[in-house]
């Protein structure tokens, strides 16, 4: 790649101090060093350095949501693939008008939003709509904060958040059947057959289990239901989400604390008749709950993320259970077929409460010490 | 305190057991400054003849240590900037004792028990003292509450106390008897990586019967052999008074300055690392020629010659010559020439990382050869926690990092940014590759020097109400 690096070289001047095009230098940068790893050497001690990067952190959190997006092009076909193009496109031109007033690097963050968030939105949603959600949550909930890392709301359930809001009937009315054959949309199916330009909607297992329709478990694992692109194979979640703990990108503490409360309270609510499923028995409906909608992807990889959840583990524990508390809540006592969206937006503004709290007790603690 | 955090680096080139001898070289460079010294005080003259054990040079600011000529020779003031060199080297007897009548004046000056700190600090043994807190020279008149002695060094790569005891057990209890002598009845806590080892049996068999010696088994993780976190461990109060602490080498010093009454000028340190052909111990003097060193072990050319080890040693400057008097260690990392294509999306079988990132996380642990390489772009804290994760003493670096971008001074000093050991653990695992050990260093001298000078301040102020209040006296006496 010898070649490649002198292009590079030969073209760095353009982009430095009295080139032409000085001011796409973030965006050169960024390019030069997805190629080719920087020549920065250690100044001083430590001098030397473990080979993690932000750009392998932010990897391992799209390798991770791999297996649903391939879910999502499977079921509900290469629109997505549409989808996350415009997302990263949109995105980007955010992120690095961004970086080009800011006279900062492009950071890698954004392209953990970029797939994450077609993968929460419904699969026939406009794309026009798709790029304006992601634009918006790249410029509310990061940059006017200040950009990676000093965020306070997750961007892509920021975009979300807006999109449910502002076109509430657009978003609802998105959700399509998925492909019933057995090579799924696999053969270049722009959406899976049924389903035209004007596809039919169909309502989510949630929606359709207030009407008391209930979607099967099984179909729930696998994911051949309707729901947003990537939230609907339980399995392919929860492999990727596996993975992600493995690495130690995602800490469990948040994921246990949140799918734990979530458990035990919808068990208890199912145990005292507070709230009915059309499943007998205790196991059965509380798995369905866990399955249905964007909970487990909700719990993996977007309260997981490191910026907008809190630091301290004990943080990350009550971080979690007001999570899962609070999607309960809403499933189960409000208008709102959906929670983990709102449950999370809101976990994402305690976290900092929460973690100045522990960190108060523990510098009590520490400044005990002689 | 439990021990927490910590975090073994894999860097290839661990020093064999072994050690060997260096040749003697004819010129010695002896370098004026070292880690916690600068010999000011110069005690020779241009061309004048020194004996092995002779004072060359006195650190004035730290109680007088001295640098001894660690060889007979002739001195070379102006030779060198910075440098003591000495000429015409020859490995003559040592200064055997020290001046009779010079002893019965200090006996008189300082009493029988100051002797024993005299000829510690003048034959070079005190320079292996530190105290436990601020890792700076203790005093060697001042009484501590209790001595650490830790036979681990963990640090990549630094020499092993295993090394230094091999052969010598006898002279190391010999040692700690001495050190107790220096006390009345604080402890002396022996810290070894396994208490039930045959090293520690035989330790125990050789000093049973000395009550004062406690021992404690620590796991053998950076940077669990540090002095401050040994301490904590150990539930030693800063306001009970100080804590001295040693390693082996420095219980051999003494042992070899109160029994044999010799100057300690041999030191045996390490030399390991990626970039280091055969990584061994070796035994050298002060002021030996680096670049004799370097021509026998350093593969490549383009390599970071750095005393002391990977995570907290200093690079080696180009116009320094020789040895400093307390080199532990050389450690040698190759610089990084190479840019990897498409680095980070590698899958990393040859990759040592501190979370399974990497597919070598599928394989048994390793050492990599590292290089000098940042490895990454600087980047905004993502709080990803690694960094208070690793953390040994239990501050939550992050936060103070996040304290110290704002410019939040006072808010670091809460958070206790002084208990930090600069061990950089924190540093090396950031994947924003924040230099967090720097900046938290900066911060703590930054806060010390402000408490100092509010002290000061307070001081002058209590004086000048004083006098203020003395003229007053006088003034009414007057009328
Ligand atoms: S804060 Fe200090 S003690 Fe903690 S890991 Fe960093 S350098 Fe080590
Ligand atoms: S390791 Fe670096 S990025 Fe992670 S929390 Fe610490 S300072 Fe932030």
């Amino acid at each position: 790649m010898k070649w490649l690096l002198k292009i590079v070289e030969a073209v760095r001047p353009t982009f430095e101090e009295g080139g032409k095009l000085r001011t796409f230098k973030p965006i050169f940068e960024a390019l030069e060093h997805f190629l080719f790893s920087p020549s920065t050497r250690t100044l001083g001690a430590p001098h030397v350095r473990d080979p993690m990067d932000l750009k392998r952190f932010m990897s391992m959190a799209i390798i991770s949501v791999v297996p649903c997006a391939f879910a999502a092009l499977y079921f509900f076909g290469w629109r997505f693939l549409a989808m996350v193009v415009v997302s990263y496109a949109a995105g980007l031109t955010v992120e690095a008008a961004f970086a080009i007033v800011r006279k900062e690097g492009i950071n890698e963050g954004f392209f953990v939003t970029g797939i994450l968030f077609p993968l929460i939105m419904p699969p026939n949603l406009p794309l026009w709509m798709v790029g304006l959600g992601v634009a918006f949550g790249v410029l509310i909930g990061k940059e006017l904060f200040g950009g990676t890392g000093r965020n306070v709301f997750n961007p892509a359930l920021v975009g979300r958040c807006f999109l449910a809001l502002a076109y509430p009937k657009a978003m609802s009315q998105s959700y399509i059947e998925p492909s019933g054959d057995l090579l799924g949309c696999l053969l270049f199916k722009w959406l899976p057959s049924g389903s035209g330009v004007d596809a039919v909607t169909v309502a989510t297992p949630l929606s359709a289990a207030k009407g008391g329709v209930m979607a099967s478990t099984s179909h729930m694992l696998l994911g051949s239901i309707s729901g947003s692109a990537g939230e609907t194979s339980a399995i392919l979640i929860i492999l990727g989400g596996v993975f992600l703990l493995f690495t130690r990108v995602a800490n469990w503490r948040t994921v246990v604390s949140i799918l734990g409360s979530f458990i035990i309270l919808t068990a208890a609510l199912i145990a005292s008749g507070a709230t009915k499923v059309g499943i007998d028995g205790l196991c059965g409906p509380v798995v369905w709950h866990l399955f249905a909608g964007g909970l487990l992807f909700g719990a993996f990889f977007m309260a997981t993320d490191p910026v907008t959840s809190p630091t301290t583990n004990p943080g990350k524990w009550i971080y979690g259970m007001i999570i899962g508390t609070v999607t309960v809540l809403i499933r189960n006592f409000t208008g709102y077929v959906e929670g983990v969206t709102f449950a999370i937006l809101l976990g994402n503004i305690i976290a900092p409460i929460l973690d100045e709290a522990i960190i108060e007790v523990r510098i009590r603690r520490l400044r005990s010490e002689g | 305190m439990r021990l927490i955090g910590g975090y073994n680096i894999p860097l290839e080139g661990k020093p064999e057991h072994g050690i060997s001898v260096m040749p003697e070289s004819d010129v010695l460079y002896l370098p004026l400054r070292s880690r916690r010294f600068t010999f000011d005080e110069l005690s020779v003259k241009e061309g004048q003849r020194v004996n092995g054990g002779d004072i060359l040079a006195k650190d004035t600011d730290n109680y007088g240590v001295p640098l001894l000529a660690p060889r007979a020779g002739r001195v070379r003031l102006k030779a060198r900037d910075g440098h003591i060199v000495l000429e015409e080297v020859a490995l003559l007897e040592e200064r055997a004792d020290m001046a009779e009548e010079k002893m019965e004046h200090i006996e008189q000056e300082m009493g029988a028990a100051g002797i024993n700190r005299y000829k510690l600090l003048t034959l070079g043994a005190w320079q292996f003292f530190y105290d436990a807190y601020s890792g700076r020279l203790p005093d060697p008149l001042g009484t501590p509450q209790a001595i650490i002695v830790s036979t681990v060094s963990l640090e990549p790569f630094v020499v092993r106390g295993d090394v230094q005891l091999h052969k010598r057990l006898l002279n190391f209890t010999r040692g700690l008897e001495q050190l107790q002598s220096l006390l009345e009845y604080q402890p002396i806590y022996l810290v070894m990586p396994d208490i039930k080892s045959n090293l520690a049996n035989l330790v125990r068999d050789q000093i049973r019967g000395y009550a004062w010696v406690k021992m404690l088994e620590i796991p053998l993780t950076y940077p669990y052999d540090d002095f401050g976190i040994l301490a904590r461990r150990l539930g030693l109060k800063r306001n009970k008074g100080p804590v001295w602490a040693v390693r082996t080498e420095g219980v051999l010093a003494a042992d070899r300055a109160l029994t044999m009454t010799k100057p300690c000028t041999v030191r045996i340190i390490s030399i390991g690392g990626t970039g280091v052909q055969g990584p061994t111990h070796i035994k050298a003097v002060p002021g030996y020629p680096l670049e004799a060193i370097r021509y026998k072990y350093v593969l490549e050319p383009a390599a970071r010659l750095i005393n002391g080890g990977a995570l907290t040693g200093e690079a080696v400057r180009d116009d320094t010559l020789g040895l400093d008097a307390e080199c532990r260690g050389l450690t040698v990392i190759p610089e990084l020439q190479e840019r990897e294509f498409l680095g980070f999306a590698r899958p990393g079988w040859d990759r040592s990382c501190y979370v399974p990132c990497y597919l070598s996380s599928l394989r048994k642990p390793f050492r990599e050869r590292f290089t000098s390489g940042l490895r990454g772009e600087a980047r905004p804290c993502v709080s990803c926690g690694y960094c208070d994760e690793v953390c040994p003493a239990g501050i939550m670096p992050s936060l103070i990092h996040k304290y110290l971008y704002r410019d939040l001074t006072e808010e670091a000093d809460q958070a206790r940014v002084d208990l930090c050991v600069e061990c950089g653990l924190c540093s090396y695992v950031c994947p924003s590759k924040i230099d967090l050990r720097k900046q938290l260093i900066d911060a703590k001298d930054l806060i010390a020097k402000e408490k100092e000078e509010m002290r000061q301040e307070q001081l002058r102020q209590e004086e000048a109400r004083k006098q203020e209040e003395a003229r007053r006296q006088s003034e009414e006496k007057s009328e």
